[in-house]
């Protein structure tokens, strides 16, 4: 199955020859640490994000794009620019909605799963995801890039997503592409670019 | 005697008008000869494009986006996703005039009354060809009516610019649900609302390009 699985992310990555290679137990240490250290200095983070939803049916991969915001502890802003205005703010335990000025708190549909992906994502810019119990963790290493695969343990999130990517840069030690898979061998993948640490961001950036 | 006939015969007068008035869908119509005997709707019947629109719908004063996405997989079946703006999968359907499958969908939206809905919406919305049986004009349209089953389909088709204006699902005496079109060349709608009589259920989906 995990052979099975390896094979077909590699085709649907259509990357047959980034090796993919598993670490050792030292450079998961090591590579831990790198994030944790990284982690701790990040106080703020700002970044332009292009996500790439790929379904098997269609002919090309549906693009959109706009900017990430995430300041300490666990402020969060989704902003879509292109093709249309769309942002989702995480905040206080509260998820609010823009859509192209209709406010709103969030849809049932994506409550739940959105909560552990912003908890996910939230948690790879501070260091303690790698200790979460509700994913079983695999490390790889890839040329310039590692790479961590988080297979979620409870039944109802796996029905919809079969695991979550994180790509690291090996240098900066911080998340440059998220790759969700679903059940179905589709999936979303989303690039983050133009990156800025620790610039000064108000909390007024997070209302909707 | 002559006191009781007056409103005797208002009541039958009112009966008249209630029945007219239920009577037909098609009453303010003035019926015509047929000049064509089908009529095709070309927004969903291309197999090499991808189909996709943000979505908003609104049910019961709850409101849901998203993207739906559309693509025809072979002669006679669509595949039908609709998905959050993040990309999680929210339904995947696969429609054709016969058929309807439910690939997955999360378990909040799985209810009966609202897939039969969907379906019912969907599969007219993707449908490419409606045999027609009758015709009817009004100030601005030609209106073409095609039985289904039961129901029928009355589309209007623009006098001033020949294009697919709306298509409404009906009973015999009541609207059920109309689909109106907006498109600059007639090939494909940049802007659709499905709109319910019935419920209070309303979908628009608006057309966007990937970058």
């Amino acid at each position: 199955m995990k052979t099975k699985i390896a094979l077909l992310i590699l085709f649907i990555s259509g990357n047959l020859f980034a090796q993919e290679q598993k670490m050792t137990e030292a450079e998961i240490a090591s590579f831990k640490q790198d994030v944790n250290v990284v982690a701790k200095k990040i106080k703020t983070l700002s970044t332009d994000f292009v996500q790439y939803k790929h379904l098997d049916f269609l002919s090309k991969d549906i693009e959109t794009s706009g900017k990430m915001v995430f300041k300490e502890p666990s402020l969060l802003q989704w902003q879509y620019k292109k093709p249309y205005n769309y942002s989702i703010v995480f905040k206080n335990g509260k998820i609010l909605i823009n859509d192209e000025g209709k406010k709103s708190a969030v849809d049932i549909g994506n409550s739940k799963i959105f909560a552990r992906i912003n908890k996910l994502i939230i948690g790879s810019v501070s260091g303690n995801m790698f200790d979460d119990k509700e994913f079983t963790i695999s490390y790889f290493k890839l040329k310039g890039q590692n790479l961590a695969k988080f297979i979620p343990k409870d039944a109802t999130l796996k029905k919809y997503i079969k695991q979550i990517e994180l790509t690291f840069d090996k240098e900066e030690a911080t998340v440059v592409q998220v790759k969700l898979l679903e059940s179905s061998e589709d999936y979303t993948r989303i690039v983050l670019k133009n990156k800025v640490i620790n610039a000064k961001i108000d909390d007024s950036v997070f209302t909707n | 005697m002559q006191k009781s006939t007056i409103p005797f015969l208002l009541i039958n007068c009112f009966l008249a008008i209630l029945l007219v008035s239920c009577g037909s869908v098609t009453k303010n119509y003035t019926p015509k000869k047929l000049d064509k005997t089908a009529v095709e709707v070309p927004y969903f019947s291309d197999s090499k494009t991808d189909y996709v629109y943000k979505t908003n719908i609104a049910v019961y004063g709850n409101e849901l986006s998203g993207i739906f996405i559309a693509k025809k997989i072979n002669d006679t079946t669509h595949r039908i996703v609709f998905t959050t703006e993040f990309g999680n999968k929210l339904m995947d359907f696969e429609i054709s005039e016969n058929d309807f499958k439910v690939n997955s969908i999360v378990s909040e939206l799985d209810r009966k009354i609202l897939i039969n809905t969907l379906k019912e919406d969907f599969r007219l919305l993707l449908k490419k060809q409606y045999l027609i049986q009758e015709q009817f004009e009004n100030e601005s349209s030609e209106i073409y009516k095609s039985k289904d089953g039961k129901r029928d389909n009355y589309i209007f088709i623009s006098k001033k610019d020949q294009k697919i204006e709306k298509i409404v699902h009906s009973s015999k005496t009541k609207e059920k649900f109309t689909l109106f079109f907006n498109s600059e060349n007639n090939i494909f709608a940049e802007k659709i609302q499905i709109i319910h009589q019935n419920i209070k259920l309303k979908i628009e989906l608006n057309y966007f390009k990937s970058e």
